[in-house]
């Protein structure tokens, strides 16, 4: 049976996380792809842009693992955990990236967009403070994203672009492991992070901030 | 400020009800062959029975205009009012009978009353909570104080084979798509009505509006239960776009049809304005006595009621009331036909709250209503 805490945190995450994810239709680049109207240097820009996303996430939540203090080990080790399943996906990405049409030069050296670099700039600030718990708020902003949304713009993509699995493989890969979202969340909830006082409402403004900030690095793409 | 209250609950569902075994041969076999998706949607929405306006010969027995009259003096028939004590009229269907005039008029020439303020709604299935909020502000304000809503459908004419066979699709491939005769076995037709006073009945049951909260994510969404418009090459064409109606119907702009995949995309939305509404303290869960909550299928609740239980916020299943099984789906009027039977059931209890819900796929629309028996 989970508290009332817990679950009053979960509706709020719930709230925010719908708006997020269902408005997003209506960043230009998503709405493109919703028309039916991408072409392959939009698709090549997307890949550009998110690597940039993909690299710094596990840097985020690694340094965020070393804020987090000893008697708060398990959710440390959640944290290392997370970090390493996705620390080399980049790769992936950048070889989606080669097979349609782009020069590896070419991602390799690419910036931040402006909306990026927001995004992670408070991230590595949040991730430097003590216990910083309220970045599950984050995570689950993204990795919902990755869950419900990546695989249905991969095959979008791959519809509109006729391109095969492979060249799409990124989207397609983390669109893969589905529907725990919410149950993770949920439990993660429940491991007693939520006995740090004022931690509920810093968790989901957090979410809040990080659902902004990753729709404006969408807005953003290709202005740096 | 006045408070208002639901006197009276009216329904009229036209002719006898037609089991699923039946159904074609009321709207017609596409083509000359059974549908192949008849037995996979009636699985899904299991809905055993439903009404038509039409008979076996596809001969229309009632306008929409008709039945929604009929509702309204089965709704007064019951209640403590004469009919020429209604003030104000306000009508809601998905579509009329006619392109013009708005069905508004038309019920209020059927239902032969004096010269009234009238209003018309025109949605899909939330367009009955519209109607409802604008006779309940009407009467709250006092404007008026005696309102009749009604909710009306005659679906079933456009699914008969003359409104698919002509389209280019058909005539390539002999088949429609799913999404098109998914709806064929969905929706069926009847009226619903409500009597509106600003004073309880003095006899019976009265059921007090405490608020009406509707809310569009048509923001977000793109259009997912259309008719008159198709989407060609990733844009809408609207039918009056065409050179002509019979180019509009060859390109299939003049069938109905849904998106059941972005549909269900929507369920979240919709639980969001649950949650902002329990956040605003306007939903008190404990409080909560009966559910009547439309919905088109039973599939679609099972996906809901999965989401609710997450969160924290289902309300028990044994206080669900619901009559789609028997009665059909009948859009606008389904939440009049719900209620009309819940009230004359004998199950709700002076003080008791009923919290009802109209989701509208349309374009992404959401409406709810919270009612207590007094």
């Amino acid at each position: 049976m989970i508290n009332s805490q817990t679950q009053s945190t979960l509706r709020s995450f719930i709230k925010i996380w719908t708006d997020f994810a269902t408005s997003l239709d209506t960043v230009p680049v998503i709405d493109k792809l919703r028309r039916g109207k991408f072409r392959i240097e939009d698709y090549q820009q997307f890949l550009i842009n998110h690597r940039q996303q993909v690299i710094e996430g596990s840097r985020w939540i690694a340094r965020a693992a070393s804020s987090i203090t000893s008697e708060y080990a398990e959710q440390r080790s959640m944290f290392l955990k997370h970090a390493i399943t996705e620390h080399r996906d980049y790769k992936m990405l950048e070889a989606n990236y080669v097979s349609v049409g782009g020069k590896l030069e070419d991602i390799l050296q690419a910036e931040k967009n402006i909306g990026s670099e927001a995004l992670h700039a408070f991230m590595y600030s949040r991730a430097t403070e003590p216990n910083p718990f309220d970045l599950l708020g984050a995570m689950f902003i993204i990795e919902g994203l990755g869950q419900k949304k990546a695989s249905q713009w991969g095959n979008q993509i791959k519809e509109q672009l006729k391109l095969d699995d492979k060249q799409v493989s990124f989207l397609l890969y983390h669109g893969t492991h589905d529907d725990d979202h919410m149950k993770q969340f949920e439990e993660t909830l429940a491991s007693g992070i939520l006995e740090i006082k004022g931690m509920d409402r810093k968790i989901i403004k957090t979410a809040r901030i990080v659902a902004r900030l990753y729709r404006l690095q969408l807005e953003e793409i290709g202005h740096y | 400020m006045h408070d208002v209250y639901i006197n009276s609950l009216g329904c009229f569902l036209p002719s006898s009800p037609v089991g699923n075994a039946e159904m074609e041969e009321y709207l017609g076999w596409i083509g000359g062959k059974p549908s192949k998706y008849r037995a996979l949607v009636l699985r899904q929405n299991k809905i055993k029975t439903r009404h038509y306006a039409l008979n076996k010969e596809g001969k229309t027995l009632f306008s929409s205009a008709e039945m929604a009259a009929l509702a309204i003096g089965d709704a007064v028939a019951r209640s403590e009012i004469l009919v020429n004590d209604i003030d104000y009229l306000a009508t809601a269907a998905t579509l009329g009978d006619a392109l013009v005039p708005g069905l508004a008029s038309h019920v209020h020439a059927a239902l032969k009353i004096k010269p009234l303020e009238i209003a018309n709604f025109q949605s899909v299935c939330a367009s009955s909570l519209m109607a409802v909020k604008s006779a309940y502000l009407q009467l709250k304000v006092g404007e008026h104080s005696c309102a009749a809503v009604s909710g009306s459908e005659f679906s079933s004419r456009y699914f008969r084979p003359g409104f698919y066979e002509h389209t280019d699709t058909f005539q390539q491939t002999g088949e429609i798509p799913f999404q098109t005769d998914f709806l064929r076995f969905t929706l069926s037709d009847g009226a619903g009505a409500a009597i509106l006073e600003t004073k309880p009945n003095a006899r019976q049951l009265s059921l007090k509006i405490h608020w009406i909260d509707i809310r569009s994510y048509a923001d977000r969404f793109d259009t997912c239960m259309v008719g008159g418009a198709v989407k060609r090459a990733g844009d809408w064409s609207y039918w009056g776009g065409f050179n002509s109606p019979i180019e509009a119907i060859h390109a299939g702009a003049l069938m109905l049809s849904q998106d059941f995949e972005l549909m269900k995309q929507m369920i979240p939305v919709w639980i969001t304005h649950y949650l902002d509404l329990i956040d605003a303290g306007k939903i008190i869960l404990k409080d909560v006595d009966h559910v009547c909550c439309h919905y088109s299928s039973y599939s679609l609740r099972e996906e809901a009621t999965k989401l609710l239980e997450k969160a924290g916020v289902m309300i028990d299943e044994q206080k669900w009331f619901s009559n789609l099984s028997t009665k059909g789906n009948t859009g606008t009027a389904s939440i009049f036909i719900l209620l009309e039977e819940l009230y004359h059931s004998g199950k709700v209890r002076k003080g008791e709250k009923i919290l009802c819900q109209v989701p509208e796929s349309g374009r992404a629309l959401n409406g709810f209503m919270l009612l207590e028996a007094v």
